[in-house]
C-alpha cells in the first residue's frame, strides 16, 4: 500500500475537502478502497475516508434520482427505483460487474473518481445522461461526460444524478469480454427513447477503445427520427466505423476493435428491436 | 514511512483494540495479529475470494480492505461460525455433501454463503452461484458446494 502515513476519517464534506486542500496531491479520497489497495500509488501518503460523510443513499431529487457517491454497486442493483429506471439497465449491470464480494465494496463515486479506461460503470452513466454533484467548498452540478474530460483534483464527488425523463427509455450496455470478470476489449453503451417504432432520442457511448468513455453525437443523430429497422442500424454501423476512434494496446489491435464497433451496433439493434416488440 | 493507528473492531463477537500500520490489510491483521488463520491469502488481489469475511453484514475480500477501514466494524470470520464448539449447519453441510476437497477455498466459500443465507435464507441455485461467483475453487468442486448451500438453506427459517 505504498507509504500511507495517515488514514483520515472525515466527518463531513467540508472536513474532507479542507484536509485534501491542505495536503494537495499526496492525498486521495477513499471510495470503496478496492483500487487504492490494489494499485498502490507511492505518491499518495494520506487517505481521506468519506464513509462517515453521509454519502450512502439513493433518493429522489428535483433533477431525477440521486445516488450518493459512497453507495455500493450491490445497493444500486437492489434499488427498486433504479430497477425501474431506463428499463432497469443500470441496476442490471450494477449487479453483474466484477463479482459479488467486490460489488459489496465498489462505490459509484469510486469508479467515477478513478475512471479507468476499462471502467464498466462510467460509459453507461454517460449514456444515461448522468450528472455529478460536486463539492469544492460549495456544491455544483455538471454533466458526467464533462467531468471525466477535465477531472478536478481535490473536488469531492458527492453524488450522481440520473436525469428525470428517462422513464420510457431503454438503457443498453455491451461489454466484450472473455469472462464476466475480465477487462473489456471494448464497451458500448446507449440510451434510446422511442415513440412506437421511431427513435426520438439517443446517446451512444464507446469506451475501452482503449480510451475513456466518449459520446458520439453524430451517431446519435443517425438514429433520431428513424425507424427501428435493420437499415437504420446498418447505416449507423457504417458511420461508426469511420467515427469511433480505436487503437491498439496489449488486449487488442485497432483493427479488431473496429470490428467490435460494428458488432456493438448489431447488438444494440437486437436489443432495441426486442424492447420495442 | 508509514504510521501506526489504533483500530477498534469487533471480530466474532469480541472487541479488539489493534495497533497497526496504516498500510496493512484486514487479512493481515486477522491472520497475524489476531491469529485467525482460517481467513486465507490466495491471490491477494481480490480475485480468488479465499480471504472472504463478513464485514458489517457484507461479504468482502479482506485483502482489499485496509485494517483502518474496519474501524468500528463488526466482522465475522470462519472461526466465528461454530456453534457451541461444533460446526455450524452450513459447515456441516459442506462436510456431508463432500464440498471440501483441498479445503483452501472453503472458508471463503462458506463466508460468502453465510452472507447470502443471512440475507436470503432460501436462495435458488442461480442466486447461490451469483453469491459464490467471487470464490474460485481450483479443485473445481462447484456442484457439491452449491448442493451444500442448498442443504444448509433447508435448516434456515
Amino acid at each position: 500500500m505504498g507509504r500511507i502515513a495517515q488514514y483520515y476519517h472525515a466527518t463531513s464534506l467540508e472536513d474532507a475537502f479542507a484536509k485534501a486542500k491542505q495536503l494537495g496531491p499526496v492525498a486521495a479520497y477513499v471510495g470503496g478502497g478496492v483500487e487504492l489497495v490494489l494499485r498502490r500509488n507511492p505518491e499518495i501518503t494520506t487517505l481521506i475516508d468519506l464513509s462517515r460523510c453521509g454519502l450512502d443513499y439513493i433518493a429522489a431529487a428535483p433533477e431525477g434520482i440521486e445516488i450518493g457517491s459512497q453507495t455500493t454497486l450491490t445497493t444500486i442493483s437492489r434499488s427498486a427505483d433504479i430497477k425501474q429506471y431506463a428499463g432497469g439497465s443500470f441496476a442490471y449491470w450494477a449487479g453483474r460487474i466484477a463479482q459479488n464480494n467486490l460489488r459489496d465494496m465498489i462505490t459509484v463515486g469510486g469508479v467515477i473518481g478513478r475512471n479507468q479506461p476499462w471502467n464498466d460503470v462510467v460509459p453507461h452513466l454517460v449514456a444515461l445522461g448522468a450528472q455529478v454533484r460536486l463539492f469544492d467548498g460549495a456544491e455544483r452540478i455538471m454533466p458526467l461526460s464533462g467531468y471525466i474530460e477535465a477531472k478536478q483534483p481535490g473536488v469531492i464527488i458527492k453524488g450522481v444524478l440520473l436525469p428525470a425523463g428517462n422513464a420510457g427509455s431503454s438503457g443498453f450496455l455491451w461489454r466484450f469480454t472473455r469472462t464476466q470478470q475480465d477487462i473489456s476489449t471494448l464497451h458500448f453503451s446507449a440510451l434510446v427513447s422511442f415513440d412506437g417504432k421511431v427513435m426520438t432520442a439517443a446517446n451512444l457511448v464507446f469506451a475501452g477503445r482503449p480510451g475513456h468513455a466518449a459520446l458520439y453525437p453524430r451517431l446519435s443523430e443517425g438514429l433520431v427520427g428513424k425507424s427501428l429497422s435493420h437499415e437504420t442500424f446498418a447505416r449507423v454501423a457504417e458511420m461508426a466505423l469511420d467515427l469511433v476512434e480505436v487503437g491498439t494496446d496489449l488486449r487488442a489491435t485497432g483493427e479488431f476493435r473496429r470490428e467490435l464497433v460494428r458488432a456493438a451496433i448489431v447488438n444494440l439493434e437486437e436489443h432495441m428491436t426486442g424492447v420495442a416488440q | 514511512m508509514t504510521s501506526e493507528v489504533r483500530v477498534i473492531m469487533t471480530v466474532n463477537g469480541t472487541e479488539y483494540h489493534v495497533t497497526t500500520q496504516t498500510n496493512r490489510t484486514l487479512t493481515e491483521v486477522l491472520r497475524e495479529d489476531l491469529g485467525l488463520l482460517g481467513t486465507k491469502i490466495g491471490c491477494n488481489k481480490g480475485e480468488c475470494g479465499a480471504c472472504t469475511v463478513i464485514m458489517n453484514g457484507r461479504s468482502v475480500t479482506s485483502c482489499l480492505v485496509l485494517a483502518v477501514q474496519a474501524e468500528g466494524a463488526t466482522i465475522t470470520t470462519i472461526e466465528g461460525l461454530a456453534e457451541g464448539g461444533k460446526p455450524s449447519a452450513l459447515e456441516q453441510a459442506f462436510v456431508e455433501e463432500g464440498a471440501v476437497q483441498c479445503g483452501f477455498c472453503t472458508p471463503g466459500m462458506v463466508m460468502s454463503a453465510e452472507a447470502l443465507l443471512t440475507l436470503n435464507p432460501h436462495p435458488s441455485a442461480a442466486e447461490i452461484e451469483t453469491a459464490l461467483e467471487g470464490n474460485l475453487c481450483r479443485c473445481t468442486g462447484y456442484r457439491k458446494i452449491v448442493a451444500a448451500v442448498q442443504k444448509a438453506s433447508q435448516s434456515r427459517e
